[in-house]
């Protein structure tokens, strides 16, 4: 009895101490974790637009998977930021859409798949092959990399039919 | 000396990956790209070091019974701490090894070297243990990861850590033509694996042979000694 007492309140006090540990840690961290993660999205949406002067956060509407925030530039263009699934992590990425359905810009953050097979979403070849597009007619994938570049079409179908449905 | 032989145990002889087999799935995954390879075993150095020192401080007043739970909270928190403090401080290098950060805490090396070697010696020669298994699961890493790049890509490279688009150095050894990609599969990691445990064992080997010939022959010199 006393032995397994000991054993519970040993174990209890590493855990605790443990516990308070990690709750210290996080204390000091969030902050400057959260100052970080806004930074690097305003930081982001700059590559796409580096004129405009802000960019306001859309509220979400119905519940979509892929679509993880929304962005309006001016009155009829808004960015997406898309996460989509791809042969291992998948793909995150931005798109601007308008109202009219017009694919205006792409942009992608990472890309988690094979380097030098998946990776090519990302590179500069896929943006010239999407951007000046309409959004909601057939975007061409990359061949040889189908499993990586088809998601991220679907994903901006995606949108813009939310552009549809919703921003309109 | 003697400690210099357990800080040295880990380069090659008792190597973690490739003579003690631990921390194997990691190395499987992790090993596609130098920067992976090292950025990965920073934070397993880190962790190995740490969790090693708490654990030979505790070590005379954990009880048996319950040692391995005491271990796994150990090393659980103390990988957590580490990643929230790379993400606040590091966010690039972060963004660089992702998942691979919260996986070290399932990286036998350091259960394996807890159990094995911290709860039977002291703070000084237990962080030495984890420093030295440490590098040596960075040399295994290393040495897979500039195979599998070579082959795969056929360049060799490595950025900054702290900013990717900034490359240290990029050298094309085969050209594009003629790569493996399938060595950035893990089926590439697997060959790679096998052929490097191989070597070592060879190399173990010919170490066991040469002590037993040498002890042979010390032994005929004793006899000879004698019946002289």
């Amino acid at each position: 009895m006393k032995k397994i007492l000991h054993l519970t309140i040993f174990l209890a006090v590493v855990a605790a101490v443990a516990g308070g540990a990690l709750a210290f840690a996080n204390d000091l961290t969030t902050p400057i974790i959260e100052k970080n993660q806004l930074a690097a999205e305003k930081e982001s949406l700059k590559i796409l637009y580096p004129e405009a002067s802000d960019f306001k956060s859309v509220a979400l509407k119905g519940d979509s998977k892929t679509i993880q925030k929304i962005f309006q530039v001016d009155d009829t263009t808004y960015i997406f930021k898309m996460q989509v699934a791809g042969y291992k992590d998948g793909t995150v990425f931005m798109v601007a859409i308008n109202t009219e359905g017009d694919l205006l810009k792409y942009h992608a953050i990472s890309n988690g798949d094979t380097s030098g097979i998946g990776t090519k979403v990302t590179e500069d070849a896929f943006k010239a092959s999407l951007e000046g597009k309409k959004a909601n007619e057939p975007l061409d994938t990359i061949s040889g990399a189908t499993v990586s570049s088809k998601p991220v079409v679907e994903g901006i179908h995606e949108a813009a039919a939310y552009v549809d449905e919703y921003l309109k | 000396m003697n400690r210099m032989k357990n800080f040295t145990a880990g380069f090659v002889r008792e190597n973690p990956v490739f003579s003690l087999y631990l921390g194997i799935c990691s190395t499987l995954a992790v090993s596609t790209t130098l920067n992976n390879a090292i950025g990965m075993s920073v934070a397993v150095i880190v962790v190995l070091v740490l969790s090693n020192m708490i654990i030979s401080a505790i070590r005379n007043i954990t009880p048996n019974e319950i040692r391995i739970p005491v271990y796994i909270v150990i090393i659980a928190a103390l990988v957590k701490i580490i990643q929230m403090l790379i993400t606040a401080y590091a966010p690039a290098l972060d963004t660089a090894l992702g998942t691979f950060i919260p996986l070290i805490v399932v990286n036998c090396i350091i259960l394996g070297r807890a159990e094995a070697f911290a709860s039977k010696n002291n703070i000084f020669d237990s962080a030495l243990d984890g420093l030295g298994m440490g590098i040596g699961y960075m040399f295994a890493l290393l040495v897979m990861s500039a195979i599998r790049q070579l082959l795969a890509t056929g360049v060799l490279n490595f950025a900054n850590p702290f900013d990717m688009t900034q490359m240290i150095f990029e050298i094309r050894i085969i050209p594009a033509e003629y790569v493996i990609s399938m060595f950035s599969q893990p089926v590439g990691a697997f060959f790679t694996f096998a052929i490097l445990a191989a070597g070592v064992a060879a190399y173990k080997n010919h170490l066991e042979a040469k002590a037993k010939e040498q002890e042979k022959a010390e032994a005929a010199l004793k006899k000879a000694a004698k019946e002289a």
